[in-house]
């Protein structure tokens, strides 16, 4: 667990970077730290495994003051993966990934056995990829590799500066996703900067929106969505933020809330399975393509029908929490 | 064609004296590139820690360069005569550590400052020490210009080093010396293809050296 008490910092000729931030990233839990250029979000980042310095405040990690504890010691259990993967060129695949533990003592044996895992881990092949440099791979394959690094001597917590930020959209969504799949297997505290609402929705537990060094809001990405607390925020996360917002419920959100249209029997209807985003429903009833979509179930099953009139209801009641006029 | 066959007969005639001068001169850039080296590495990696004492070191050993040789040996005599050194191995020695310190130092401080920032700060924050660090990843990076350095200052030593047969040193040097002082063109031109030959070697040789030192990864 990572803890933000009233942390400040000030740079020489008191420009004030960091004003009095306070938060939790709990364990398990992914924090984004999310806002505008110059808001301080990676300097915020850096003060955790420091390698930039507290003015006032503490941040405790697990409890202990990172201030107390021996620097080095520290960093190697920080997985730590920044936006250009920071490889090492003139060092092998495998001495890259296995950095830390190397650094730790690690017998032979047991790092050959942790790079095997690592490297299944984020779909990579071991034997490929062993004795092969940085230079030779792809970017994603490189942002990969730099986070089967900071796995590598599976810390508790990991600190990621823009880890995707760098690569093109197709390839920064597809290890989005490959990501999200690797934490739910390794449920690591981790603190998250990004500079991409839709990529703070997707990935986050929590967002924590800075300005000027100061938290705006910290909260789920759903309220952040739904309920920003002041005009920063909610022109920070952009209009459309109800829209995004729907990325985060399912159909089956939606139906454990309000219940779905009587089955209906038609022909000609669309199919949809209950575990899609309600996102894409709204995509699929506004491209005309029906006025109501079937829900199914896994196994197959009709559930009911979803009209954009159902979304609508959901969204007042739940996400809003207002009564529809 | 007189001067050529007179060559080809001369190296003929004397390639056992001529090796016993090539290798006085070998073994007195080896070692003073050694020193240099030693002394130079080290002075280039610490100095990037402080940008105002890199900027002096650097001027310093600027100026060095700019001294004639001959002046630097004359220079010498007086001071080296107290411990009774003052012409042959040792000043021709410290001549050449001096020399060969501005390509070494300055390539080398140039390399380690050059070392991308991400690399440097990804070390730091997966916990190496600063031994480590250099160690691991801002040596073996500067690598190929660290070598360049020594390279440069090899085969300006060699060069020198012919020079400082004046003061009694030995070395290639003094087929020139003697030539000159015989009015024997094809002993100084002899002397003279000996040193470049031998600079041809040596560089050669370090090039093979700098690729065998240079880490694979960096072969992009």
């Amino acid at each position: 667990m990572i803890q933000f008490q009233n942390v400040s910092k000030i740079y020489e000729g008191d420009v004030q970077a960091i004003n009095n931030v306070s938060f939790n990233v709990d364990n398990g839990e992914v924090v984004i730290l999310i806002g505008p250029s110059g808001c301080g979000k990676t300097t915020l980042l850096r003060m955790v495994n420091q390698l930039e310095s507290i003015t006032d405040g503490e941040i405790r990690l697990h409890g202990n003051n990172v201030k107390e504890l021996n620097k080095i010691e520290m960093r190697r259990n920080i997985g730590y993966v920044i936006q250009s993967n920071g490889l090492f060129p003139n060092m092998t695949i495998e001495k890259n990934v296995m950095i830390v533990p190397d650094l730790l003592g690690w017998d032979r044996k047991k790092q050959r056995d942790r790079f095997h895992y690592l490297m299944e881990l984020i779909g990579l092949h071991p034997d490929d990829y062993r004795t092969r440099y940085p230079h030779e791979l792809s970017g994603g394959q490189q942002q990969r590799i730099g986070v089967a690094r900071a796995l590598a001597a599976d810390p508790p917590v990991m600190l990621m500066d823009e880890p995707f930020g760098a690569l093109d959209p197709i390839i920064r969504n597809r290890l989005q996703e490959e990501f999200l799949q690797i934490q739910r297997e390794v449920k690591k505290t981790i603190l998250f900067v990004s500079h991409d609402i839709d990529e703070a929705v997707k990935m986050g537990d929590k967002i924590t929106l800075l300005r000027k060094g100061e938290v705006m809001q910290f909260d789920r990405p759903t309220e952040i969505l739904n309920h920003p607390k002041n005009a920063f925020v909610s022109e920070f996360v952009g209009q459309d933020r109800v829209l995004k917002s729907m990325s985060l419920y399912s159909i089956k959100d939606l139906s454990q809330a309000i219940s779905l249209k009587q089955k209906v029997e038609s022909n000609d209807t669309k199919t949809i399975k209950e575990d899609t985003s309600l996102r894409i429903a709204i995509s699929i009833l506004l491209n005309q393509e029906a006025d109501q979509i079937i829900v199914l179930d896994d196994a197959g099953n009709n559930l009911g029908s979803l009209t954009l009139d159902l979304i609508e209801q959901f969204l007042h009641k739940e996400v809003k929490r207002t009564e529809i006029k | 064609m007189e001067l050529i066959s007179d060559l080809i007969n001369y190296f003929l005639n004397n390639y056992d004296i001529l090796f016993g001068f090539t290798a006085e001169h070998v073994q007195l850039v080896g070692i003073a590139i050694i020193i240099a080296i030693l002394i130079g590495v080290p002075v280039g990696i610490y100095i990037t820690t402080n940008e105002e004492l890199a900027e002096t070191i650097l001027q310093i050993t600027s100026i060095i360069m700019t001294i004639p040789s001959i002046a630097l040996f004359g220079i010498m005599i007086p001071i080296l005569s107290i411990i009774n050194q003052g012409i042959g191995f040792l000043p021709a020695l410290i001549a050449l550590v001096l020399y060969s310190q501005l390509p070494i130092i300055r390539n080398t401080y140039t390399a380690i400052n050059d070392v991308d920032p991400n690399i440097r700060d990804a070390a730091i924050g997966i916990g190496m020490t600063t031994f480590q660090r250099l160690r691991k990843v801002e040596i073996p990076n500067a690598m190929p210009l660290i070598m360049a350095g020594i390279r440069t200052a090899t085969v300006l030593n060699i060069g020198i080093g012919a020079i400082a047969a004046f003061i009694g040193s030995g070395g290639l040097g003094v087929l020139i010396n003697q030539g000159i002082s015989r009015s024997n063109s094809t002993m100084i031109l002899a002397g003279a293809i000996a040193v470049s030959v031998l600079a041809i070697i040596a560089d050669l040789f370090l090039k093979y050296v700098q690729k065998r030192f240079t880490p694979k990864g960096l072969n992009s």
